[in-house]
């Protein structure tokens, strides 16, 4: 399973790029939540893993 | 990767904006009820903010530098329009906004158990840019 990692890079301007690595679905959201703190979002994009995981968790719920 | 984002650093907490402004060297007065600037035309209506810096402490500035609560939760910056041109504009709040964010994050990672494995200050051409990666416990 691949390591969650969380990488916050702050720049001098007044921005931070926010990079989630092996999250999907809910705790992605989440964990991004946390990091951005209250901050206005100028770019949010998801990555194909965030629905792979969304996809497993509707694949359980349909058994 | 699952999730990308770009966001703008808003300064809403007064205690990572003290400590940030600390960092940097400065001594903020902190006042729960905004009070006056001063400024270099005594004529020129009086700014008031929340946090202020004073004159002697700016090098070369004209006037003090405060930061003001909005309605909306946030500081911003309050200053002279010349003191804009003597270092303490755009430049100088994104450096604060920079100082801010790390503290801010760091505090918030500590106290919702994410792990900091590393730190690293790259230099590229728009500036200093401050990396912090973080792992999540088990």
């Amino acid at each position: 399973m691949q390591d969650k990692t969380i990488t916050i890079t702050i720049d001098e301007q007044g921005h931070s790029t926010l990079d989630l690595e092996g999250f999907a679905g809910r705790s992605c959201d989440r964990v991004f939540e946390d990091f951005r703190g209250g901050d206005r979002v100028k770019l949010e994009r998801k990555k194909p893993a965030y629905y792979a995981g969304q996809q497993i968790q509707q694949e359980k719920s349909q058994r | 990767m699952s999730k990308y984002g770009v966001s703008i650093t808003e300064l809403k907490e007064e205690k990572y904006l003290v400590d940030a402004l600390r960092e940097m060297g400065y001594r903020p007065e902190v006042h729960p009820e905004a009070v006056p600037m001063n400024s270099y035309y005594a004529e020129q209506e009086a700014k008031q903010a929340n946090i202020i810096i004073r004159r002697h402490e700016l090098r070369g500035a004209c006037g003090d530098v405060g930061f003001a609560r909005r309605p909306d939760g946030r500081l911003t910056l309050i200053a002279d329009e010349l003191d804009a041109y003597h270092g303490y504009g755009a430049k100088w709040l994104g450096r604060v906004q920079q100082v801010y964010k790390e503290k801010q994050t760091l505090a918030m990672a500590r106290a919702r158990g994410y792990i900091l494995k590393k730190r690293e200050v790259i230099q590229t051409k728009e500036g200093q840019q401050v990396r912090l990666q973080f792992a999540v416990r088990r």
